[in-house]
């Protein structure tokens, strides 16, 4: 057993520990849950039409297995696609007039329905389409043949239905080749439909011809052609607009920013630092003291990297220590990176008087509780990253992962190594003065110390064999 | 009086002041009324208390150790608290004049030094655009890539009373791999949520107003999904004020010249061996260079260059220096294909490289204490003999 006030302080520790790490969970849960239900609607668990090939939409983890198409169907489709891009044509030049109109119709009409199973087939074509943009129009047709939601639900389902059974799929991840073959039969099964279906009526028309998918944005008001065009399944294709409030608050929002910065002429900003150093230096004289500007924080700062310095100077001297020279070269680098080191860490130490004669002369009050030194250090990125974000592009979800991957091993191993320093701290004294079960401490010690309480040693008398 | 900014026109000042007045009481959080600042000028103790809760308010955020003032409790602190905090937190930022200090606990004076007070703060960083990024609402997916602005972390309550008395160590091991438990738990929540951000942004593209963005972020697209819903008075309610992620940091505990004393110790050995090794080593190299030629001076010359540079890629892996290369505050997550090199924004591939050097730097950080520790334990352990230790295989 460890004594009282020790065993408080270790577990008060842990706890903090295994609390933050709690909190950390909950905020990453909180936003798993609002992901998962936005992309329920785009992945629907299980679809209200009848299905052959049940296909339950998991979070994308389970590709359903793809068929590939004979090259009889690709013939084919190929003929198919061509008499739509013909027809396409045809209609884009007649119904451009009218597009506006019913768009905005269609907007209030689509809002009612959600989920339907159009987002399902829609998907892999729409997937598709983001990569085909720019390629041949056969591919680009399709997904502007394939409708959104304005056609009746029915003959959607109809027409996916037989996308299924005829496919069987939908593969989660699409790949370029087989994937590219695969929609075309679907979207050509549907363009009769949607054909037809424009002939009827103007109320079931609610697709907009396009030549080419153009992922423009579905916000301006702009040209009729911009109005419409969406990614990927995402299910009101024809019209996506942020609502009206978001949109004007966001438009000011921005404007605002660019004022502030623009504001902020070189002059302006000289005028204001100058001012500002001013008025810090006559605030420091009129204390009474000196000073060095220091705070206990960024004191207790530097004292931590002077730490970590002196770590990292150590490895590299061992490093050189135990690699043997093969050359003079070599040995006379191995003799400068000595010496060099040797340099940095007089200048350490002499950092290190400094900051002592900081502490000592301007008598610091006593660190606050619970505070990180960190944590009031002005960190170097001046004033400009907090005015808008900065973006940060990736290009995979494999390359988002491995960065936040990074970034959350970044928290552990500062908690670890916090968690290190507060252990040492107080067991190793335990350690020191020998106790009853001496033994099973030292064992329990050793490894939480220098395994992390991952692996265990084992202790062996070593009896006199008799 | 917000700044005391010595302006050449003054006519030009008499105007701005009042204005400017007017303008930080709007924007400062329970920002008082510009007859306090005016209160404030002239040393009124009426405009203290007020000024004690401004400062409370601005400087808490900031703290880990908010004195209770967590949002979580819903009353606000006494006054005497308040108080205390504010002092403490001005004085461990380095706030030169001890009149603070030494005002009363009640908060009934010192409206004229609060008021200095404040001003030092707005002088001395950008506070108000701190303030401000903080309430914010956050419309993109963010992630946060410098840790301080992290630290805005509700003071956490005071350490809580154990009644539990005196643990076994299997306690604490038993805390510690439920600790490692959670962590990995984490890591795979995280890795789903980035799939499932990958999906959305890759499902959205095309749909921004703002082509350098291309598609919507969650916050917007639930935005959308919900003014479908005819909730669009709401939908600027959903946008999440609050910062999406604050990495929470492990408090260290309190140190003080202890710390000091620990460095000082473990610099001034390492000194002594470097000497230790390099000097016999530069002895002998005399000794065998001595005599050659000035051919040498140029292979040496680049030798040296060479060394230098490495040293102080090391010095830049401890430095400030090295992080200020990271743009501080969150950014915004964007997915784009091309990976243009052209446009704004920072590569997620350079960040990866960053984190992976600050990595590998903990790691080795780790290692050496707990080679310490080894070491401390074996000198502890080989106090008594008969006995056999037989470490763990795998290391």
């Amino acid at each position: 057993m460890l004594p009282a006030d020790c065993s408080r302080r270790l577990v008060a520790e842990l706890r903090d520990a295994l609390d933050a790490c709690a909190e950390r969970q909950r905020q990453l849960e909180r936003s798993l849950r609002v992901s998962r239900r936005l992309l329920r609607t785009w992945e629907p668990a299980e679809t209200p039409a009848p299905q052959p090939t049940p296909a339950p939409e998991t979070s994308g983890e389970a590709p359903s297995p793809e068929s590939t198409p004979s090259s009889q169907d690709l013939k084919e489709l190929e003929l198919l696609t061509q008499a739509l891009e013909k027809a396409v044509r045809v209609r884009k030049g007649i119904s451009k007039t009218g597009e506006r109109h019913k768009a905005l119709s269609l907007k209030s009409g689509s809002a009612a329905t959600s989920a339907t199973t159009a987002s399902a087939p829609s998907r892999p074509s729409g997937q598709a389409s983001c990569r085909v943009s720019e390629t041949k129009p056969p591919r680009g047709i399709q997904q502007t043949v394939v409708p959104a939601r304005g056609l009746p639900e029915s003959r959607l389902l109809s027409v996916g239905d037989r996308t299924r059974m005829g496919r069987g799929s939908r593969a989660t991840k699409p790949g370029p080749g087989p994937r590219d073959q695969q929609i075309p039969p679907s979207a050509a099964l549907q363009a009769p439909e949607a054909f037809t279906l424009k002939e009827k009526g103007a109320d079931v028309d609610c697709w907009l011809p396009q030549p080419l998918w153009k992922p423009c944005s579905g916000l301006e008001g702009g040209s009729p052609q911009s109005a419409a065009s969406l990614s990927t399944g995402f299910p009101d294709r024809i019209l996506l607009r942020l609502p009206m409030a978001y949109r004007k608050a966001a438009s000011r929002n921005s404007r605002l920013w660019a004022q502030l910065s623009s504001a902020q002429t070189s002059d302006s900003m000289d005028a204001a630092a100058t001012a500002k150093t001013q008025f810090l230096q006559k605030m420091q004289m009129t204390s009474g003291g000196p000073g060095s500007g220091l705070s206990a924080a960024a004191v207790e700062a530097e004292v931590g990297l002077l730490r970590t310095a002196c770590l990292l100077l150590r490895r590299r001297m061992e490093e050189v220590l135990s690699a043997d020279p093969a050359d003079c070269m070599q040995e006379y680098r191995c003799l400068l990176t000595l010496e060099g080191l040797q340099a940095i860490t007089e200048q350490c130490l002499h950092r290190l008087q400094e900051l002592r004669a900081a502490v000592v002369g301007r008598q610091l009050g006593p660190w606050p509780v619970g505070r990180r030194p960190g944590a009031s250090l002005p960190c170097g990125g001046g004033t400009d990253p907090l005015w808008s974000p900065q973006l940060l592009l990736y290009s995979s979800t494999q390359e988002l992962q491995t960065l936040e991957a990074l970034r959350l091993r970044l928290a552990m191993l500062d908690q670890q190594i916090h968690l290190e320093k507060v252990l040492m701290a107080e067991l190793l004294p335990l350690v020191g003065t020998q106790g009853p079960h001496w033994l099973a401490l030292c064992r329990a010690v050793h490894s939480l110390l220098c395994e992390g309480g991952e692996r265990f040693l084992t202790v062996l008398r070593d009896e006199p064999a008799d | 009086m917000g700044r005391r900014r010595r302006r050449v026109d003054r006519g030009a000042a008499v105007g701005a002041l009042p204005k400017a007045i007017a303008a930080l009481s709007r924007t400062l959080p329970a920002g008082p009324s510009p007859e306090i600042f005016r209160r404030a000028k002239f040393d009124r103790p009426e405009a203290a208390p007020a000024l004690w809760q401004l400062l409370f308010r601005v400087l808490s955020p900031l703290s880990a150790d908010g004195a209770s003032a967590s949002p979580a409790q819903g009353e606000p602190p006494s006054t005497e608290a308040q108080v205390r905090a504010v002092k403490s937190e001005l004085r461990s930022q380095g706030y030169p004049r001890r009149a603070l200090a030494q005002l009363p606990e009640d908060g009934s004076q010192g409206s004229r030094e609060l008021l200095l007070a404040l001003a030092w703060l707005l002088a001395r960083g950008p506070l108000l655009e701190r303030l401000l990024a903080q309430t914010r609402v956050r419309l993109g997916d963010e992630i946060p890539l410098c840790e301080c602005e992290a630290l805005a972390r509700p003071g956490a309550p005071v350490p809580r009373v154990e009644a539990d008395g005196p643990v076994d160590i299997r306690h604490l091991q038993w805390l510690m791999g439920k600790l490692r438990f959670q962590w990995r738990k984490l890591i795979t929540s995280q890795q789903e949520q980035c799939a499932l951000l990958g999906k959305i942004h890759s499902y959205t593209r095309g749909c921004h107003s703002d082509r350098s963005l291309g598609h919507l972020s969650v916050a917007e697209t639930e935005l959308l999904r919900d003014a479908e819903g005819g909730q669009q008075d709401t939908v600027l309610g959903t946008c999440p004020p609050e910062a999406s992620q604050p990495t929470f940091v492990p408090r260290i505990p309190e140190r003080g010249a202890g710390e000091w004393e620990l460095v000082a110790r473990e610099l001034q050995a390492l000194q002594e061996e470097l000497r230790g090794a390099a000097e016999p080593r530069r002895a002998a190299w005399e000794a065998r260079v001595g005599g050659w030629g000035p051919e040498w001076s140029a292979v040496q010359r680049a030798s040296r260059e060479a060394v230098g540079l490495e040293l102080a890629a090391l010095q830049r892996a401890w430095e400030r220096g090295g992080a200020a290369a990271q743009p501080h505050g969150p950014c915004r997550l964007v997915k784009s294909d091309a990976g243009a090199s052209g446009g704004p924004g920072l590569r997620a591939a350079q960040v990866i490289e960053v984190l992976r050097s600050r990595e590998a730097c903990l790691e080795a950080v780790l290692c050496q204490l707990q080679r310490q520790c080894r070491q401390e334990l074996a000198r502890l352990a080989g106090a008594l003999p008969g006995l056999i230790w037989i470490l763990p295989p795998g290391r």
